[in-house]
């Protein structure tokens, strides 16, 4: 298969710092700028500049692993099918972040005395199914020996797998009862769950982290087709 | 046992008060005592820790990785060595 090299020149190099830097000014932001005082919540509010990001970089993983899953089903080379397949890894690192910060700041703020660490939240329980389904991409793929049909049958599923992930994290959760916000529309457009001096830093959270994705993404898609290239010699 | 659902103040906080939040009744324990100090600031900084060592976990996977790669090219047959070619 073709291992056409791409380049990462200076370019990348000043994202990467910028990135660094926006992410540095986002975590000191997110934990020193003042935010509305809640009941129960209290500063653990803040938790929505480092909770809630993780979900949307898990979506633009899977967005970004999708799409190489339909190129490569389009016309397959080596570089879309590593290109999902890290694009999903590294998804799902923050999906299971997502789920761990999530599990940490309910077991503190809402069930305090309690000793609940999981609580059976629609969100939190439809995101534990999503991540298992991606799970089993990986055990698929490593069940596969020929690189043409692995890719293939790794591509397909995927699809699959990324079409359920709107259904199983956002459209469901917000038919059920529970914690998460988003049961009465859309929660990130309404004035009452995110107040505006909070915007100032979650949006920015939402980019830096999206873009820490990509960074981290993009350095495992390098390392893997070094591999390739040298395995070819 | 679903504790009580009792009523806040006027502020937004009644948005998350669903019957999942159940309103706590027993005095902090254990873990939860140093958790719930500073206002709950120890649950964000839990939080962004938990983040900084999913990355770190990523950044250790990335450097065996790489440290592999460097063994394999050591292991090719030997080569004109070109210094700053």
């Amino acid at each position: 298969m073709n291992t056409t090299r791409t380049r990462y020149g200076t370019g990348y190099r000043f994202l990467t710092i910028g990135i660094a830097g926006w992410m540095t000014v986002v975590i000191v932001a997110g934990l020193v700028l003042s935010i509305p005082r809640l009941n129960i919540l209290e500063e653990s509010a803040r938790n929505l500049y480092f909770h809630v990001p993780m979900w949307f970089a898990l979506m633009a993983g899977m967005i970004v692993s999708a799409v190489y899953s339909a190129r490569y089903l389009m016309k397959p080379t080596l570089e879309r099918d590593v290109r999902a397949e890290q694009a999903a890894l590294v998804a799902m690192l923050f999906g299971v972040l997502g789920l761990i910060t999530g599990m940490v700041w309910a077991r503190f703020t809402w069930y305090v005395g309690t000793g609940k660490w999981w609580n059976f939240d629609p969100k939190q329980s439809m995101t534990a199914v999503q991540l298992m389904v991606f799970a089993a991409y990986f055990v698929l793929r490593s069940s596969i020996d020929e690189p043409r049909k692995r890719g293939r049958i790794a591509a397909v599923y995927n699809l699959f797998a990324v079409a359920i992930a709107p259904f199983l994290l956002y459209v469901l959760p917000r038919q059920l009862e529970s914690l998460h916000p988003g049961g009465e529309g859309s929660p990130a457009f309404s004035q009452t769950d995110l107040a505006p001096e909070m915007r100032m830093v979650f949006y920015p959270a939402v980019i830096g982290f999206i873009a820490l994705f990509w960074w981290i993404y993009t350095q495992r898609v390098r390392l893997r087709l070094a591999e390739e290239r040298l395995a070819d010699g | 046992m679903q504790a009580p659902i009792t009523p806040t103040d006027s502020t937004d906080a009644a948005v998350y008060d669903s019957v999942w939040a159940a309103i706590p009744d027993a005095p902090p324990v254990g873990l939860e005592t140093v958790m719930l100090q500073q206002d709950k600031l120890y649950v964000v900084l839990a939080v962004v820790l938990i983040i900084w060592f999913g990355v770190l976990f990523f950044l250790f996977r990335t450097d065996r990785r790489l440290a592999q790669l460097e063994d394999d090219l050591d292991a090719r047959p030997e080569r004109e060595d070109t210094f700053g070619a």
